[in-house]
């Protein structure tokens, strides 16, 4: 594929912790391409938010580290380049939107010196041009009188202003990539719905090509146009997502769609995944998600299972496929 | 009354019998800290000196003039003698023995003896008077946060007024007004110095009282003295014990500073009276006040290093 | 009929809420000038009848969880009337809400924050027994065994410390205690948001569960509105402080009235949205402090009258069963 702007290949962070390692990326395998919006989709500790981190080795090193793997992007190794190189990626060519709004930023800085604080780093332009280009940002955004919000603390802003400064702050330098981390998860509905519109937007008015994670899969519906689904820190199935919705092949993926609540499906009782997200320094062997599978073989307690390859865009790793 | 007795023993022992796994959980985190284990060492070592010691150590207030001012055993050094007969004063070689490992003072006591006594002054000094001060300080910042209000305020009025004496010079006043007793050292500096304790554990408990915890006992029908005796003062343990240990050397060295400055108990050879005697030969007995000296620093080192070892164990969000 | 409608409510009213206000005084200056308040609850009226679900929907700052706390008297109202089986319990002293406790149990959101971090789970789990001198040592360790066995978890497991289990099992613990000394009503404030999809579906589950067999009225609050479709009898919207629209759930996910209720059934992501449809609302949510005159909502509303910024539109029965606080209606 050459519009492939980013590639992820067998990607391994390990934490080496004084109560045992921490396999957070055992083995993650996923291309971007240039335009689309990819989703990492999973629930708490199947290590969708460390995989982000370690495209810009943003986690602590100690105790973490990349031990295997590859991230190509335009021509570079992310994983073994320079700390130099990575600087000048993180921010201007790859740009990542935390989730917490809260503590992302940082509460005795007003809004509009932070953004500008960024914008100088890497652009070359002087103090008035650099607040000009954050103002037009803030305005893009949906955000009412810029002016004024550019001289606030983040203290005075509601959470999905916070949410949407942030994101203005990582397109500030017209990146390529943008990493959204559960931007979506903090925040009430209607906001939710709000800044979804802004990453729907996003892509139609700058070509944005988006990674973005959530647990969410209504949210993937609708604004994903490929998913990979992870699971115990491995990839387990990744398709577009209209094949994920409506042709999930791993079970983890099925049992996920069907535990949705979701609102326009009648009531009853709802289907459950039965048991707890594995604890990471306590892995179960074979394929991660054998104890909590319904389709459970005796193979999947032993052997983890290789990749399938459904179809041109639809890959699972499951037993049942071999 | 016996019967109350039994339940307070039954429910005491049944308490720590429910809390030894915590209680490992938090030793192992502590395990990993090794200037904490090394502190820990030491303290144990002291409290074993101090208990035992004075058993296998010579008397320390025997004075044997005919032995004044060995230095400790190895080191030779050079007395001046005044022969009261023929009117000269000559100089003697004089060498340590292991009779007195560690020499004596200018009036010929074992100071080995001295500093295992000493040992025992300043471990009860440093162990009662913190004990009364983090009581003290505990009671008054829990329940200053917990009522709120009228109370909260009066307390911590009183604790402003209480920290801007400052705290030395009001040892000194109290010790010079009622006597330099041991007893009253050790109660003068357990009623100074609670302030501390209670303006921690009074904003320790504030953030606890909004926890959700703590909103659920209430909702469960708890009464305001089961929240306090239950739930916060226990959340807050963690926090007494790191202040406690590192109160102790601090306690210590007022001890030691008091005697220094001579107003420290007579009948008491405790560090720092020692220290204060030998300051007089630095030049011809530095052992006298080098002793005690590196004995007060050995001590205040070991406090402090298991203080931060345990305050990292406690801490949730440090990862050890 | 619906899997929880079979279930069927009673007409027996346990919970009545009159008027009920919550105000936050605001104070600035030296001498703590009064200058405003924060109406978290600004004139609340609101019933729940035995065994009944109700889902009480609404976004951050409108108040649901402040009411939530107010109703066991957590927080003091600041006026109206909380009638707990007719009982006015404003008026109770501390041994009448030690009784009221035992009726009235809350589920909280967060399950980190919502043991006691020292104590064992079984003790969790046993306080209320001991608060309310019900049973003696054995009876106790009995009866935490068998709530632990009834929320699914294993009796062994009573031993354990908090952070010790995952956050749906000790969602799950809390629920145990709340269940402990039979209540008949729980408060559930936001009992899953915290915890992951496959989770939320084990707990919903449980919860529902234990309403059948126990014949438990639930207060559920949630800002996610498909969590309530799911349980709820009856449905309240709530916006700053007021409820604004109140109805049967199938009536209201099938004809909402009030404009909010639209924009918020709208705005769920979902597999089928058509989000090119979809309300997008204006702005954020006003402060409580400073709220806006007349009709709360009017400065986000589509389909806003003249009226509404002039005067406040009263809760009134448009239908059977469904109220509506809106001037489209009247």
């Amino acid at each position: 594929m050459n519009n492939v702007i980013l590639k992820v290949s067998n990607l391994k962070t390990y934490f080496f912790t004084s109560r045992g390692t921490v396999k957070a990326v055992d083995g993650v395998d996923f291309e971007l391409r240039h335009g689309e919006c990819l989703c990492l989709v999973g629930e708490s500790g199947c290590g969708k938010t460390v995989t982000a981190l370690s495209i810009l080795r943003l986690f602590d090193s100690p105790p973490g580290e990349i031990v295997d793997g590859q991230i190509s992007y335009d021509g570079l190794n992310l994983t073994n380049c320079s700390s130099e190189q990575l600087r000048q990626i993180r921010g201007k060519d790859i740009s990542m939107v935390f989730q917490e709004a809260q503590s992302a930023l940082n509460p005795v800085l007003t809004i509009g010196d932070q953004i500008i604080e960024q914008i100088k780093l890497h652009l070359p332009l002087n103090y008035s041009k650099a607040e000009d280009r954050a103002m037009t940002l803030l305005e893009e955004m949906g955000i009412p009188s810029a002016e004024r919000v550019m001289s606030y603390y983040p203290h005075q802003l509601s959470g999905g202003m916070k949410q949407r400064v942030l994101i203005a702050m990582g397109l500030s330098c017209d990146p390529q990539i943008l990493i959204a981390d559960e931007p979506t998860t903090a925040v009430d509905v209607t906001i939710k719905a709000q800044i979804l519109d802004i990453f729907r937007d996003l892509k139609t008015s700058r070509q944005m090509s988006t990674i973005f994670i959530t647990h969410d899969l209504a949210v993937v519906a609708e604004i994903g146009d490929r998913a990979v689904v992870l699971y115990g820190g491995k990839d387990v199935e990744t398709a577009p997502v209209s094949e994920i919705i409506n042709n999930p092949k791993h079970p983890y993926t099925s049992g996920l769609i069907e535990c949705l609540p979701d609102i326009s499906k009648s009531t009853g009782k709802l289907a459950s995944i039965p048991g707890t997200t594995p604890n990471p320094l306590k892995m179960p062997q074979g394929c991660a998600f054998h104890p909590r599978c319904p389709k459970a073989m005796e193979i999947c307690s032993h052997q983890e299972p290789l990749e399938t390859v459904i179809s041109k865009e639809h890959r699972v790793n499951c037993h049942l496929y071999k | 009354m016996i019967k109350r007795l039994q339940d307070i023993i039954k429910r005491a022992s049944q308490h720590l019998h429910l809390n030894t796994r915590l209680i490992n959980y938090y030793w192992q985190r502590t395990r990993r800290n090794k200037l904490a284990v090394a502190g820990l060492a030491f303290i144990v070592f002291l409290v074993a000196l101090a208990i035992i010691g004075p058993f296998f150590t010579l008397d320390p207030t025997e004075a044997n003039f005919e032995e004044k001012n060995m230095p400790p055993a190895g080191f030779v050094t050079e007395q001046s003698v005044y022969n009261i007969e023929t009117d000269e004063v000559t100089t003697k070689e004089v060498h340590g023995t292991w009779k007195h490992p560690l020499g004596t003072d200018s009036k010929g006591r074992d100071m080995l003896a001295m500093i295992v006594s000493g040992a025992r002054v300043s471990l009860q000094v440093g162990l009662i008077a913190t004990g009364i001060a983090i009581i003290l300080g505990t009671i008054i910042g829990v329940l200053s946060a917990y009522l709120g209000g009228w109370v909260d305020n009066a307390l911590m009025r009183f604790t402003d007024i209480m920290m801007t004496f400052p705290f030395f010079l009001l040892l000194v006043l109290i010790i010079f007004i009622f006597g330099s007793n041991l007893a009253f050292i050790v109660l003068a500096i357990g009623l100074t110095g609670w302030t501390g304790t209670a303006r921690l554990t009074r904003s320790e408990s504030l953030s606890l009282r909004t926890r959700e915890f703590v909103v659920a006992a209430k909702a469960l029908g708890a009464s305001d003295k089961r929240v306090i005796f239950r739930h916060l003062i226990p959340n807050v343990i963690s926090l007494i014990i790191v202040i406690a240990t590192l109160s102790i050397p601090g306690v210590i060295l007022a001890e030691a500073a008091l005697s220094f400055i001579g107003l420290g108990d007579p009948m008491v050879s405790s560090w720092g009276i020692i220290l204060e005697a030998g300051q007089h030969s630095l030049n011809t007995a530095w052992w006298v006040a080098v002793e005690p000296g590196i004995m007060l620093f050995l001590t205040v080192l070991a406090f402090n290093f298991l203080g931060d070892g345990l305050r990292d164990a406690f801490d949730p969000k440090s990862n050890i | 009929m619906s899997f929880i409608q079979m279930n069927h409510k009673s007409n027996h009213k346990l919970l009545q809420i009159i008027n009920l206000k919550k105000y936050y005084p605001v104070t600035a200056g030296l001498f703590s000038r009064h200058i405003g308040d924060i109406k978290a609850v600004d004139g609340v009226n609101l019933d729940v009848n035995e065994k009944e679900i109700i889902g009480l929907v609404g976004e951050s700052g409108c108040g649901k969880s402040t009411l939530g706390k107010t109703i066991p008297r957590l927080e003091e109202p600041t006026s109206g009337e909380i009638l707990y089986e007719g009982t006015d319990v404003g008026k109770l002293d501390k041994k009448g809400l030690a009784e009221l406790r035992r009726e009235i149990q809350i589920i909280f959101q967060d399950p980190d924050a919502s043991l006691d971090p020292r104590m064992a789970v079984g003790d969790s789990i046993c306080e209320p027994l001991i608060i309310h001198n019900i049973g003696d040592d054995k009876k106790r360790i009995e009866r935490v065994a068998e709530l632990m066995e009834q929320v699914g978890m294993e009796a062994e497991q009573a031993n354990l410390y908090p952070h010790e289990f995952s956050g749906g099992q000790k969602q799950r613990i809390g629920i145990a205690r709340a269940l402990a000394i039979n209540p008949k009503l729980i408060i559930a404030d936001e009992p899953v948001s915290a915890l992951d999809v496959s989770i939320q579906a084990q707990i919903l589950n449980l919860m529902m569960d234990i309403q059948e067999k126990f014949g438990l009225a639930y207060l559920l609050i949630a800002h996610d509105l498909s969590v309530i479709k799911h349980m709820a009898h009856r449905v309240a919207i709530m916006y700053l402080g007021k409820i604004v629209e109140l109805a049967n759930k199938q009536e209201l996910f099938d004809n909402p009235l009030h404009p909010y209720t639209e924009a918020l059934l709208s705005a769920v992501p979902s597999f089928k949205s058509k989000y090119k449809d979809r309300i997008l609302l204006h702005g954020d949510v006003p402060s409580p402090l400073n709220p806006p005159s007349g009709c709360h909502f009017h400065p986000r509303c589509h389909r806003v009258l003249p009226i509404c910024s002039r005067e406040e539109p009263g809760l009134a029965e448009i239908s059977e069963g469904h109220f509506v606080s809106c001037h489209l209606y009247r």
